[in-house]
Parts: C-alpha cells; structure tokens; sequence
C-alpha cells in the first residue's frame, strides 16, 4: 500500500514537472494559419531566415547538433516540435519563452510563416491547411485609414480610425491599435494597446519625459495589433509632443582631455608670451656670456703684445 | 670640260630622280595622310554620334544631400567613394546631434562568443586580438561566478585620450573615443592609462596585409589595421554612420546587448530588436557601471547578472564551439 502511493506521488511529480516544462499557446492562436499556401519559394526564404535566426541554438533541422542547454532547444526536424500545429509554432516564434528570444519585432508575420514553411519541409506526413479566405478582413473592399492628433493640454494622442468604401465612412470599432515612436534602431511601444471605442477612437497616454528633436518633434506610427483583420495600413506622423531636446556636444567643453584644442586665447596668449620671455632671457645670457668670452678673447691676445 | 659636263648631268639627272622619288614619295604620303584623316574624321564623327545619343538616352532621379530632387543622365552616374579626407574628417567629428549608449545584460551572457567572433571578423583581427572579450568574473569565494562581455568604455572623462602625445586618440561629439593608426606612434600610453585595459596593441603584421593593399585607411573602422599602433573597441562606428546596430550587438544570440541613443532616451535590444526607454531599463535592474569611482564617465552600463537564465558552466564556450 505504502509503496502503491509512493508510485501515485512520484507519478504525479512527475507528471507535474511536465505540466510545468510544457508551454501553454493560447487555443485561439492554436488554430492560425498561413494566409498563403507553402511551396519551394517560403521554404528557400524560409531556410535563409532560419539560418541566421535560429540555426545558433537549434542547429540544422535532422542533425541533432542543437545546443547543449537547459531546458535544450530541440531539433525542430524531430516529432516533439512537428506534432504542434502551425499556429503553435507561430505563437512560440512570436513570443518566445525563458531562453528563446521574442522574434516579434525581428521577424514580419510572412517571415514567420516562411520559416515555418522550411521547417514543415522535415515533416513528410505533413498536409498545409492554408485560411479559408487570404484574409478575412472585418472591413472587406474598403480602405481603412488612421489619423492622430496630438492633444498639447494633457498630452495625450487621439486616434480615431476609419473604413471608407466609396462614399460612405464607418468608424473601425472594436479594433486593437497600438502607438510606435520612432528611435535610431526601432520602435519604442508607448502606452498599452488600446482598443477602439464606437467611435472609431482610441486615447494614448504619452510619458512626461519624451525626449524630441530640437524643436520637440517626434515621429509617431500608429498600426494594428490584428494586421490579418483590418489590415497592415499605418500611419507615421510628426507630432509636437515631445520635450525640445538640444544635442549635447560631448567636446564642447574642456577637459583634460582636449585642453589643446579648447584653451581660450588668452591662456594661449600669456603662455606663449611667458615662455618667449623666459627663453629670450636665456638667450639674452647666453649672448652676455659670449661677449664676455670675446673681451677676454681681445684682452688676453693684446696683453703678450704689449709685453713685446 | 666634257668631264665637267659629265658630272653635271649626272648630277642632273641624280636630282631629276631625287625629285622623281620625291614626288612619288610626296603622292604616296598624301594618299596615306588623306586616307588616315578620313578614317580618323569618321571615328570621331560616330564617337560624337555615340556620345550624342548616350547623352540623350535615360536619366535617373537623383536626392541631393540638401534634399532636391534632380534629373542626371544615367551615363554620368559614379559610385561615390569617400577619400582618406572625407574618412578622417567626418571620422574626427562623429555624427551630430547622437550620444551613443551600451547596455550590457549580465544575466543573459552564456559565453556565446558572437559577438567576439562578429567583432573580430569586421576588424580583421586573430583570434588572440580582443576588441571585446568575455570575462569570467567572480568577486568573492561565496559569491557565483558570471560572464561580463567587456569592450572599450568610451569613456567621458577618458584618461587614454589625456595620456596621447600626438592627438591620435580622441573623443567625438558622439561620445564614441576612436584612434587614428596614421597618427598613432605606438608609444602605448593609452594602453597605460586606461583602467579598462580595453586596448590592444598589434605586435604583428595585420591578418589581413595582402588583401588591405590600396585599400583607403577607414578610421572609423581602423582598417587597414597597422602593426606598431594601438587598436580597440569603436562601437562600430561606421555602421553607426548608417544608422546599423554595432557588429557585436547584432550578432549577440541571446540578447544581451542594449545599444541606442542617449539624447533619444532610447535603446534596441540587439538579438530581439526591441526598443526600450534607457532610463526605465537601467533604473529597473539597478544598472552600474564598471570603476565609476575613477571619474572617467564611462559609457557603457551594466544590468547585474540577477535572474540568470543560464547556469554558470565552466567550459560553456568550447560546447558552443563544437556545434557551430
């Protein structure tokens, strides 16, 4: 009896440990799909894209020679990553987990599919089930537009989003948006996604201390959260939201390090002239010691001649 | 007299057929002078003819530094190639208006070596010559053990560029410290003076001696490399100059490598090319930096090695060595 539920408890740790290592995709983004169907183009763009995003851990698909690391990456050719469904694999790309990196903002949507397409290439019992419709747009056939406007009073952004089908505009509602500003190397997110109200609008909270150009400038994009649903349209604006920031010049002031270049020409001034002093009175001496050489020089010659 | 008369004629006679060979010669030459010219006269009119309707032919739209629009005929187009004094000239002045900024998250590094690897194969270094290198730190006997990727600090108060005798270490308006090898005289004071040690000083010849020949010395790049001179970390400047992430940022597998602007509040996360606020990043993991205590600014923080997601392992690099 003792050792039956010795057995049941291990089992079950066992069985607990599991649940813990395995990763939980969300059922809704189970069951996404490729918006196009896979063939030799996605898989060789595919390969090309696994080579340099995923090959350091992974290895090469069928080899084995994936990392030595714990939890270990796994060979994506084996049956452990094949039996997830395509959505699956898409959500773990995306968001990534402990050691994977999040490839959301590496990787575009048709980037990730690619990849996928080169990995199912390994599977042979493999059959695509592409969307039933390319996309399933909410707004079918009509142009969806956004626009932001920044309000200075509480520094907020509005966004209000439109779908326009020949004459007729209709508010986008229900629509996740979400506000980018542009950096040197990327996208800054501010604010959470928002959702849009039955106006079409969503409200972005701007942080206090956003650093602008010179004249307090930045360059905001607004896009979709769900580019399958409504579309990949953004909009990239300059708006006077930030705080007007001036460069600083790190060699603008002086330093031990530039005292050459940035002395002022008094300092320049006065020590030239000091040292030309200082040398032209050694100079001067030197030339006194030479005239007393040359007096002696004369005296010490007319003396013999005198004795003469 | 008739000897006279002899000698005469055939002295005539020797003229006429001078004269006679001449004028055959004159004929001749004419006939080749006449001949060439026209030759040459057609190969010029068809090269004025080809260079007519080239210059006709398709134009390109060309933005200007000043930003217009302009129409240039497509035959006139060059590849621009900076000479040695644009390269040293915008080289000393660095990019207007950035304050370049590194972060460096300890708990990520496992010893990748991509970004070593990635460093030295832009540089044209062996595989004993660090620009950056990770160290094995550990502080105490009880504390744990860590990797610390460390490159050149780039210094705000920097002592190596004090130290110089001939100004061919300096600082620019970026914040980056950069070496000139054309001015260096390899007396490695810098070498002595920063407490980093991020300094390397080429003993031999460059890897690349053969292949650099005729190739335009890049300070911001510090290629051709010259032995007898100082090298080091440049936070990859020419790639900063196309607004590119740093060699060893990009390369990083697992994220370690925070870099961007400063004045933008702003840095991307190299492996995940995410971008975070600076300031929330670095008060968030209670970021330090590295002998701050000296007064030298440096310029690269660091996030301490907290929550790693790897176990110290001694060893680690040589396993990575044998899968890539």
């Amino acid at each position: 009896m003792k050792n039956i539920l010795l057995v049941i408890i291990t089992l079950q740790l066992f069985i607990f440990d599991l649940k813990s290592q395995e990763w939980i995709v969300p059922d809704d983004k189970k069951s996404k799909l490729s918006t196009f169907p896979f063939d030799d183009i996605t898989r060789k763009a595919g390969e090309k894209l696994f080579s340099v995003n995923c090959m350091s851990c992974h290895g090469t698909p069928g080899k084995g020679n994936f990392l030595n690391l714990v939890p270990p990456p796994g060979d994506p050719a084996t049956e452990k990553i094949q039996r997830n469904s395509d959505g699956e694999i898409f959500y773990k790309i995306t968001t990534g987990r402990g050691q994977m990196p999040s490839f959301k903002s590496v990787l575009s949507s048709p980037e990730i599919w690619n990849i996928i397409s080169y990995l199912r290439s390994f599977n042979k019992t493999y059959q695509q089930q592409v969307m039933a419709v390319i996309t399933s747009s909410a707004y079918p056939g009509a142009d969806i537009g956004l626009f932001l406007l920044f309000n200075s009073s509480d520094s907020t952004v509005i966004l209000r989003a439109s779908a326009t089908k020949g004459n007729s505009t209709v508010p986008v509602t229900g629509a996740e948006v979400k506000l980018l500003i542009h950096r040197t190397f990327g996208l800054l997110t501010v604010d959470e996604a928002k959702t849009t109200d039955k106006n079409g609008m969503a409200t972005f909270r701007l942080p206090d201390n956003l650093p602008g150009d010179t004249s307090g400038n930045i360059m905001v994009s607004a896009r979709f959260v769900n580019e399958e649903l409504f579309g990949s349209s953004t909009k990239d604006t300059s708006l006077c939201a930030g705080i007007k920031t001036i460069p600083v010049n790190l060699v603008a002031d002086r330093a031990m390090w530039n005292n050459v270049r940035k002395a002022p020409v008094w300092l320049i001034l006065t020590y030239s002239l000091g040292l030309l002093t200082a040398l032209g009175f050694i100079f001067y001496v030197l030339m006194k010691l030479r005239d007393i050489f040359i007096v002696g020089e004369t005296l010490s010659s007319e003396k013999p001649s005198k004795e003469k | 007299m008739s000897e006279k008369k002899n000698k005469k004629s055939s002295e005539d006679s020797k003229i006429d057929e001078a004269l006679e060979s001449s004028r055959r010669d004159f004929l001749k030459k004419v006939g080749i002078v006449g001949a060439a010219s026209v030759t040459g006269a057609a190969a010029v009119y068809s090269g004025y003819r080809y260079e007519k309707s080239k210059s006709t032919g398709d134009t390109i739209k060309v933005l200007t530094e000043d930003n217009r629009l302009v129409e240039i005929p497509k035959d006139q187009v060059k590849d621009y190639k900076p000479g040695l004094k644009v390269l040293q000239t915008r080289g000393r002045e660095g990019i207007n208006g950035k304050r370049w900024v590194m972060v460096i998250d300890l708990s990520r590094c496992r010893n990748a070596r991509k970004c070593v690897n990635a460093c030295q194969g832009a540089h044209y270094l062996r595989p004993y010559e660090y620009h950056i290198n990770t160290l094995v730190m550990q502080e105490s006997v009880n504390t744990p053990a860590y990797y610390m990727p460390k490159t050149c600090q780039h210094c705000d108060n920097p002592p190596c560029v004090s130290v110089c005798p001939v100004d061919a270490t300096f600082k620019r308006q970026d914040g980056i410290v950069l070496i000139d090898n054309e001015r260096c005289i390899g007396c490695r004071f810098c070498m002595a003076a920063c407490p980093y040690s991020a300094r390397m000083f080429h003993w031999q010849e460059p890897l690349s001696k053969e292949a650099d020949k005729g190739k335009e010395y890049n300070i911001e790049l510090n290629v051709p490399q010259k032995k007898g001179t100082i090298s080091k970390c440049l936070f990859s400047a020419d790639r900063l100059r196309e607004d590119v992430l740093p060699y060893c940022v990009s390369a990083c597998p697992n994220g370690v490598f925070y870099f961007g602007d400063e004045n933008e509040n702003a840095v991307t996360n190299g492996t995940t090319k995410e971008t975070v606020s600076l300031s929330e990043l670095l008060e968030k993991n209670g970021a330090y930096r590295l002998m701050a205590e000296l007064g030298t600014k440096p310029r690269v923080y660091y996030l301490p090695p907290k929550n790693r997601l790897f176990k110290f392992e001694k060893g680690a690099e040589t396993d990575y060595k044998e899968t890539t």
